[in-house]
């Protein structure tokens, strides 16, 4: 009883998305969309597959973008953001610029990088490292300064040094908010390609969006859309399945796991 | 020469707008064994003297002295424990009592049976592998209290450790608490704003005036051990939970 319980939870969702698409192909028919308006589930899944080599080349290329630029922020971010939790100079200066920079709609950068280093890898791994930058830093200063009261004067009465202090304590104390910084950079950085590869490239599943668009195929459109889902979601689920691994305590797994 | 000697120590937060008179003065000493308890109303500045003499904060006036040296920085040779306890949530019980020893750099290898004797007196032996949000808030505040005690400290300090717990909860881990005092003898600071909890525990009460929180007065509890339901209900424990009860009927606080 009990596990067809649990295979019940674990096909609710697959059944539901799998409804969707079933509800979206009938009501094509019903309503008479033609298929150059929005095609049928089934009709973009046989487009894309006619179109697969293509198709799976571009998901390689923005794939790449994507991982690339998030990469790279996390190993920027991250000690950056150590920093200004831990240095009253930095967290006067560096911080409140970074806030403020953070106001801007990063996207906005990206013509003027296109236009400084032209149609290849290097500006979209820079536009998808600055939407994903922003999320990781903030957050890990958040993390990182907001220990509790109580903690940060046990750990002082023990006595322990900086360091010891921090990795037995203040690192782990702060990995929950840090993960909520990984969590929404890895679910933007795909927008950061996308729209680099819309303003100026020759290759990429954004630049595959545009030109099937302009030739009225909205069918392939969607195929590389669903490919652009595809990739966020296994990012956020790498990201999810990682927190799950380092931080099985945290309230959030707790819950998301019906414990407590 | 006393444990602790406080000398008209005051407290004051300096702000925007001029400065907060937060404690003071206070001058009363604490005998080495003692268990001393810092009764008074909410905002009185109690929780703010036992940061001072554990070296967290420092006296705005006035002297603390341990063992007849001043204390100038944060002291390592005490237990504190918290209203909100100080259990990490990615530690299993045992584990985070052992954090207490690494973090002074001890291996916790070396302290097994101490650990599971302080586990063994509060009846948490089989929850030492359970995670603290496994526990409920009574048996959360037995485990920070072996956290506090598990490196053999100097003086421990407890700001109000039974403050969130339910009545009869509290009830029963103050019988604990003295049983491990009467045990250990270590001296112990207790922060509390139940006037009948004091009485019950402690060699010597403290009593608080409201805010600006200074020491009105210094009751020495004379009652047996163990202080039991017996000692509880006899003319003489009544006797003193009225004669605090009105020092803070005069203040017009209850």
């Amino acid at each position: 009883m009990r596990r067809v319980n649990q295979l019940g939870r674990a096909a609710a969702f697959p059944l539901f998305f799998a409804g969707l698409l079933l509800a979206w192909e009938v009501s094509i028919g019903l309503f008479h969309v033609p298929a150059y308006i929005l095609p049928r589930p089934s009709e973009i899944a046989l487009s894309a597959r006619a179109d697969y080599p293509l198709l799976l080349r571009y998901t390689f290329i923005t794939g790449t973008e994507t991982v690339l630029g998030y990469a790279v922020a996390i190993v920027v971010a991250l000690p950056l953001g150590l920093a200004i939790a831990f240095s009253g100079l930095l967290r006067r200066t560096v911080y409140p610029t970074l806030v403020s920079l953070e106001m801007i709609p990063k996207i906005a950068f990206a013509p003027i990088f296109i236009s400084w280093l032209g149609f290849g890898l290097l500006p979209k791994v820079i536009i998808v490292f600055l939407v994903c930058f922003f999320p990781i830093v903030l957050n890990a200063v958040a993390g990182f300064v907001s220990l509790s009261e109580e903690l940060t004067r046990f750990t002082r009465a023990t006595g322990a040094g900086t360091w010891r202090a921090f990795f037995k304590v203040r690192l782990p104390a702060a990995l929950p908010q840090v993960f909520v910084g990984f969590k929404y950079a890895a679910m933007n950085a795909s927008v950061g390609a996308t729209i680099a590869e819309f303003i100026g490239s020759d290759q990429g599943l954004g630049f595959y969006i545009q030109i099937a668009t302009g030739n009225m195929r909205p069918d392939l459109a969607f195929a590389a859309i669903f490919l652009l889902a595809l990739l966020g979601l296994s990012m956020f689920g790498l990201v999810t399945l990682a927190e799950r691994v380092l931080i099985p305590w945290d309230i959030s797994q707790r819950r998301i796991r019906g414990k407590n | 020469m006393p444990h602790i000697d406080i000398r008209n120590v005051v407290k004051r937060f300096e702000t925007a707008d001029g400065g907060v008179h937060a404690f003071g003065p206070a001058t009363f000493t604490v005998e080495r064994g003692e268990f001393v308890s810092l009764v008074g109303p909410s905002g009185c500045g109690k929780s703010t003297l036992l940061l001072m003499i554990a070296g967290l904060l420092p006296p705005s006036a006035g002297e603390i002295d341990v063992d007849g040296r001043p204390v100038l920085a944060t002291r390592t040779d005490v237990g504190i424990m918290f209203q909100d306890n100080t259990l990490v949530p990615w530690r299993s019980v045992r584990r985070n009592i052992e954090l207490q020893l690494e973090l002074r750099g001890i291996n916790p290898k070396t302290c097994r049976e101490r650990i599971d004797g302080l586990l063994e007196t509060v009846g948490l032996t089989d929850f030492a592998n359970r995670a603290p949000f496994e526990l409920s808030g009574g048996m959360q505040q037995r485990a920070a209290f072996c956290q506090a005690m598990v490196h053999d400290p100097d003086t421990v300090l407890l700001d109000e450790p039974l403050g969130k717990l339910d009545a009869m909860t509290r009830e029963r881990i103050r019988a604990d608490l003295q049983r491990l005092w009467l045990k250990t003898r270590t001296t112990v600071l207790l922060v509390t704003h139940s006037i009948e909890e004091a009485v019950q525990l402690s060699t010597k009460v403290c009593i608080i005036t409201p805010r600006p929180g200074r020491l009105d007065s210094v009751v020495d509890i004379d009652l047996p051990w163990p202080r039991d339901l017996t000692v509880k209900r006899s003319a003489a424990f009544a006797g003193y939970v009225s004669q605090i009860s009105d020092v803070f009927h005069r203040y017009g606080e209850i």
